[in-house]
């Protein structure tokens, strides 16, 4: 009845991007090209209306002809001229710095914050057999449960990722892989093990943990990253329901 | 088969002939009869043996004449089963029209080509919001600005269970800056609230339960 293979199910936690893709030379050129063209192409909008208005007044009172009547109906705009707020604007622009693109924990891989551009993966270590490995991470299937709340329980097992909060992508896994056990440990009950694939999306990363362990079990890794610590069989099966780069 | 066709000349011409007999005695009929052996609208003055030769819309079933406007009826809600969803609302909103309709765009041509169905794209209504900035200065003046916020939905029928991840991670992975994502299920609610208030109605249904 119950089949040679134990089930267990493993999460693919991703953090996606936070801030926008680099550009290409060309697509930055394209980019300012089409801004230009829309400029070129668009009508003056109400600020731009208002400046020329009183630049307008300005010159004529400075002329010296239509003083009083004109004067009247502009009383209370006189007290902000357009001007002053596009200069008040333009201070605030320059007292704004924006946080860097690039920054040092870029080549941390245990590090949450590196690579801002790429959605990152998350891997932990396991012992198999007699090395530990990198994988992502899973737990048995017990009777009773759905795969997806096995997965669920596989995030939640993790030590380092209690404050983890995630969003489970749908009820259907994205990918199997299934190792055979070597031989002499297979036996009639257990010939190997299938592990299901769940996609889920990080939403909090709550806060870190207070006590840096020593052997840091947590891998946060871009996909061209990942066959440097996974090994190939297990990549070539991950691989196919990654998207992206 | 040409003496077939000339039998039915031959008797063409003598019923015309008989008829216009019959017009020429009586005058006090004055409505002309059109000859029984034709159907009503088949224009007969043609001679050649083969007119008529092409003819098929006469064969094609009558189409119901053409009903008038209904009444905007809500379509129905598909129902969830084992392997698909019921009817999915993809809610894009954000501050930049441009932006949110391009993204609304690029979701609805995504299904199109990867064999989801879509059921209804509409917009909901604009909501503006007026922005207030007190300044620290001495004069307590207050800036206004006004946000409107955007609402554009491309309802999904029946997505598949295991097109599902897939679908959202698409999603999730080309969502643009500025743009906000939701994916909830269709109520009846939802398509109530796409309607406006009647004030005048209520007033007067007041009135009567009153």
């Amino acid at each position: 009845m119950s089949s040679p293979w134990t089930l267990m199910a493993a999460v693919c936690l991703q953090r996606l991007p936070v801030i926008s893709a680099e550009s290409n030379p060309i697509e930055q050129q394209f980019r300012d090209m089409m801004i230009q063209m829309e400029l070129e192409k668009s009508m003056l909008s109400d600020h731009e209306l208002r400046l020329l208005d009183d630049a307008e007044r300005m010159r004529r009172m400075q002329a010296g002809e239509y003083d009083s009547d004109e004067e009247e109906d502009r009383r209370d705009q006189e007290i902000v001229l357009a001007q002053d707020l596009e200069d008040s604007w333009e201070q605030k622009l320059k007292n704004f710095q924006p946080a860097a693109r690039v920054s040092d924990s870029d080549g941390d891989p245990g590090s949450l914050q590196r690579r801002l551009s790429d959605s990152l993966l998350l891997l932990v270590a396991r012992p198999v057999g007699r090395e530990k490995l990198w994988m992502l991470p899973q737990t048995e299937w017990q009777r009773g449960e759905t795969l997806r709340q096995t997965a669920e329980r596989a995030l939640g097992s993790l030590p380092a990722a209690s404050g983890f909060k995630a969003t489970f992508l749908g009820n259907t896994p994205c990918g199997v892989y299934k190792y055979k056990l070597p031989r002499a440990a297979r036996t009639e009950s257990s010939v190997g093990t299938k592990v299901f694939f769940f996609k889920a999306v990080l939403s909090d990363a709550g806060a870190p943990p207070a006590t840096e362990s020593p052997e840091s079990s947590l891998l946060w890794v871009t996909k061209s990253e990942l066959q440097r610590y996974v090994k190939p069989a297990y990549l070539m099966k991950v691989e196919r329901f990654l998207l992206g780069f | 088969m040409n003496a077939v066709f000339r039998k039915l000349q031959a008797s063409a011409t003598q019923q015309a002939f008989v008829l216009n007999h019959a017009l020429t005695t009586c005058r006090a009929t004055p409505s002309i009869q059109h000859p029984v052996w034709a159907s009503v609208n088949e224009r007969q003055y043609k001679s050649m043996p083969t007119h008529g030769i092409g003819r098929w819309r006469y064969l094609l079933p009558k189409d119901p004449p053409k009903k008038k406007r209904d009444r905007q009826q809500m379509k129905e809600i598909v129902v969830e089963t084992e392997t698909t969803y019921a009817t999915l609302n993809v809610n894009v909103s954000g501050y930049d029209m441009t932006v949110v309709e391009h993204f609304s765009q690029h979701i609805h041509n995504l299904c199109n080509r990867l064999g989801i169905n879509v059921l209804d794209c509409y917009a909901l209504q604009t909501k503006t919001t007026e922005v207030w900035l007190m300044q620290e200065q001495g004069t307590k003046m207050s800036v206004d600005s006004f946000l409107k916020t955007h609402n554009r939905v491309v309802q999904l029928r029946s997505l598949n269970a295991t097109m599902c991840p897939i679908f959202l991670e698409v999603l999730l992975k080309n969502q643009p800056e500025g743009v906000q994502l939701s994916v909830q299920e269709h109520t009846e609610l939802d398509y109530k609230t796409r309607f406006k208030g009647r004030p005048e109605l209520e007033g007067l249904k007041a009135k009567i339960t009153n």
